[in-house]
Order: C-alpha cells, then structure tokens, then sequence
C-alpha cells in the first residue's frame, strides 16, 4: 500500500497521534491487513448472503 | 494425600465429596505450589490468596453439612484476565485497562461457582487477547513449563501454563482465533472451543463479537467435558448465545472409536503450511491408531489455511477495530507494541471487505458442513510447528501464524487440541479434532479414545 494512501487512511480514522509516535507501526498493520483482503476469495454470486444473518423476532 | 497437584478435577471432587481430601488442604497444596514456581512461569497477574482460601473453608464447611455444590466443589481454577471475576480488575494484561475492577463475575464464572469451583486469581493473556508473547506489558509473558526457555502459546498462554504444571487442574480461557487450542497444544493439555454460542461471553472483554467463544483447559478429556458441563447453557442476555439443551458432555466418553468415520484434513499440514516433520508424523500417528482401533479414516478437502486465514483477520481485525478505535487514537502508547500492530489493521479495513469476509463465511460453512455430512468427526493439525524459543521474536512471528485453529472460529464448529505426543527435543506436538454444530459429546468421545491410547494423560512436565 503506497506511504501517502496509509497516512491519508489513517489521518480519516483519527490516528494522528499514532501516525506521529508510531509510524513503523501504522505502515505496518496497513500493510498486513492490505494482505489479509488480498488473500480473501469474496463470492461471486450476487445471492451469497452475509453471515450471521438478520433474523427479525429472535433478538434480545 | 500426595502429588495433590497432579489430581484432576473430577478426581479432586470425588476425594472431597468421599471427605478422603480436604478444600482446604488442596488449595493451601496449590498456594504452595504457585509461590514456588510463578516466579519461573509468571502464570498469574492477579492471585487471590485470601479469596481462595476462604471460598475453600466454606466449600469444607458445605461437605461437612452434607450439602455439596455441584461437580466441582472445592476444586481450584484459574480465569484468564479477559474474565471478569468480582471484585478483581480485569486488566486483559494491558496498562490500557489497568485499573479496571469488574463488577461482577463473568457468567461462566458465576457458572462455575455454582457447580462448587474455587477461584485462584486472573491468569496473563497475551494483551487483548490478540498480542503475543510481549515483554513492553505491565506484566511479564508466562512461559512453558516444558521449557521455561519457550512461549506456552496464547492468548490464553497463563491458563496453559498454569494447568500443564500443576498450579491448577482446569482454567477458562477464550478463543478468537485459536487461543484456547494454542496454549493447549504447546503445552501438552487438552483445550476445548465449544460450538459458537454455546457458552455465555457476558462478562468476559470482547475482541471480535461473531469469533469469540469461550472455553476451558485441562489435563484430560474428561475434565475438559465435566467444565463445559458446568459452563455451558443459554444466556437470554447474550445475543449471540444459543438456546440448546445441557449436553451431558462426560456421558460417552469411554464408547471408543470403532465403526466411527474420521475425516483427515492432510492438506492443512501437507501443502497449506507443511508443518515440522515431527508433527507431521505425530498427526499420522494419531490417525493410523485411531484406525487400529476401529475407525475408518478418510480424506477431507476443505478451503485453504490461507483463505481461512484471510477471512478471519478481515472478521476479526474489523470488529476490534470497533472496540479499540477511541484508545487507539488517544492512548496508542499504552499497549504494547505486538498488540498496537494488531489492533490498528482494523483502521485500513473498508465495510465492503468485512461484509465480503462475512459472505466468504458462509460459504466456508456449508463447505465444513458437506465434509461432516461424510464423516462424524475431522482430524486436522492444531501447530504446524512445536513452540518457539520465547525470546526469539523472529521465530514466534513466522511460527505463530502457522496453525488450523481459524478456520473453526470462522465456522463456529466445536474444536479441540491436544497433545499428540512430544517432540526429540521434549516439547509438546499436537492434534486437532472437530465435529458438528452441539456435537462436543463425540469431540470428546473421539479424544478421550486417542488419550487413553496414548496416555497423553500422564504426561507432564518436569518442573518442580
């Protein structure tokens, strides 16, 4: 993930500070979690539900 | 009596509902025992010397009036500090929440009060649940009793620790993502994560809603089933608690295996993440004595570790995120640093991703789904790898990682780890078994058959 994009990522989720005492770390979790959706296969099939699903009346 | 530490749960209950075995005598037993060696394990944050010693006069003065309990009265357990226990903080190892003093007791540990069990202290977590082995915490990290020199897996690395050296017979832990069976496998016990839903997470801090289950940790199957026989059940102010009948989980233990069909999952240890030679041989092992005495062992193909993987940090990181996100902005500098990398993923993670994983999900499901249609229970690697040096960060990085405990936190199916032998060098190798949604009778019917095959059981560290 490009340096400017991170910052700009992580400046919209209000981690300045974090962005300021702990760069490497941003950039870091920036990158893994950028891996992480990379790797992920999303369906295809317009159909495919999310999970768990709403089911109305079962609640609290 | 002698060798107290060694009891297990449900022989400790039994001496004291005989009156062979005083509560009293056992906890102080146990005391000892923790004053002596938690300066080598660092298993406690918190002990609770008092509380116990009191609650176990009282647990004397019960038998005595002939009125026990439950299966558990008088025996010690440790709770992982992510639990939260009266009176106690509930810090989850973390300077974030250091001060943080729970109000009440979690639901799993009114649960096991009420079945009789003594609580002796809140047990190191890695931070959050969700860190690693960390040495920037307010607490040191425990360390594996099989050798002080290795990490005994996490996050619920003190209830490991602690019950594979004898401090306590049985502990609660969590798991997100693999976090009871982590510690369980490293260290050479048996770690149980029920079907999602089945025992109650009010009270206990949350990382990922829809991954979290709790679970417990024993030296043998038959504690591990008496546990969940007293933590389980429904909880109308758990949302995502499931309304299912108690399940006698102790019940069929000994039915043994024949005529059962077991899926091997090959591919998660043999292409996935080609595990240590040694554990490759000891899953082997496990599933041709299985098939000597009397199941039939077939291959299973599910989706790769690697997807697996994939949608349980999108799931999990996510939903952290909305946890943590106000302490990540203010106090970043208050966690450590393995748990401050973990948490903040969550920030570069859009909704679509997170709605995709969890359509990805149910897919991963009804693939788990279709292999248990074909067999009763699945066989597969916990640790692809047997427990890293502790202070060897590289190591602990690339090895962590490298297990097939996620896929089951993304299921909900019921897991558990075990140990599957040790290696050359003395440590702790590892096997996972699976089975249906509420089917944790058979998970344990299948483990206890391996046990008593192999005498896991009677395998324990030399730490005293």
């Amino acid at each position: 993930m490009d340096k400017a994009i991170i910052e700009l990522l992580a400046r919209r989720a209000g981690l300045e500070r974090a962005l300021k005492e702990f760069p490497e770390d941003v950039t870091s979790a920036a990158e893994q979690a950028s891996g992480w959706v990379a790797k992920m296969q999303a369906p295809r099939e317009p159909h495919a539900e999310p999970w768990p699903p709403m089911k109305p009346g079962t609640g609290l | 009596m002698t060798g107290l530490h060694w009891l297990t749960a449900a022989e400790a209950a039994e001496a004291i509902r005989g009156r062979k075995l005083s509560p009293v005598e056992l906890t102080h037993a146990l005391l000892d025992r923790i004053e002596r060696l938690d300066t080598k394990l660092h298993v406690f944050i918190r002990l609770d010397r008092d509380a116990a010693l009191e609650s176990a006069k009282a647990a004397e003065a019960e038998i005595t009036a002939g009125r026990p309990r439950g299966p558990l009265h008088g025996v010690p357990v440790g709770i992982k500090d992510i639990i939260d226990v009266a009176g106690l903080p509930t810090t989850c190892h973390s300077k974030i929440l250091i001060d943080n003093i729970a109000a009440a007791d979690a639901v799993c540990v009114s649960r096991l009060r009420a079945a009789g069990a003594i609580v002796l202290g809140k047990l190191s977590t890695h931070e959050f649940a969700i860190g690693g082995p960390s040495f920037d915490l307010p607490w040191p990290p425990a360390r594996n009793p099989w050798n002080t020199a290795h990490h005994p897996g996490g996050s619920s690395s003190g209830s490991g620790s602690g019950v594979a050296a004898g401090l306590f017979p049985v502990a609660l832990g969590s798991d997100t993502g693999g976090s009871v069976r982590n510690p369980a496998s490293a260290c050479g016990i048996v770690g149980s994560k029920p079907t999602y839903g089945l025992v109650s997470r009010r009270g206990v801090f949350p990382l990922s809603f829809t991954l979290d289950h709790v679970g417990p940790l024993t030296r043998t199957v038959s504690d591990n089933a008496l546990m969940l026989d007293a933590i389980a059940g429904h909880d109308p102010l758990d949302a995502g608690s499931a309304a299912v009948p108690p399940g006698h989980y102790a019940a069929g233990l000994e039915r043994g295996v024949r005529g059962l069909r077991i899926g091997f999952i090959r591919h998660f240890h043999e292409t996935d993440l080609p595990a240590d030679p040694e554990v490759a041989a000891g899953l082997e092992n496990v599933a041709a004595t299985l098939h000597k005495l009397g199941a039939d062992i077939r291959d299973i193909r599910l989706p790769t570790l690697g997807e697996f993987g994939a949608v349980n940090r999108v799931i999990l990181q996510s939903e952290a995120w909305a946890i943590h996100a106000p302490w990540l902005r203010e106090r970043p500098g208050d966690y450590g640093q393995l748990a401050r990398r973990r948490l903040l993923g969550g920030a570069f993670i859009s909704a679509g991703d997170y709605v995709q994983a969890s359509r990805r999900r149910l897919e991963m499901i009804a693939a788990v789904e279709d292999a248990l249609r074909e067999v009763d229970v699945l066989l597969c690697a916990s640790a692809m790898d047997p427990p890293s040096r502790i202070e060897d960060a590289a190591e602990t990085e690339r090895t962590y990682p490298r297990q097939a405990r996620t896929p089951f936190n993304v299921t909900g199916h019921p897991a558990l780890a075990m140990m599957a032998g040790l290696s050359s060098a003395g440590l702790p190798l590892s096997v996972q078994f699976v089975a249906r949604y509420f089917a944790e009778g058979m998970l344990f019917q299948v483990a206890r058959a391996w046990e008593r095959a192999a005498g896991t059981d009677e395998k324990h560290p030399r730490i005293d």
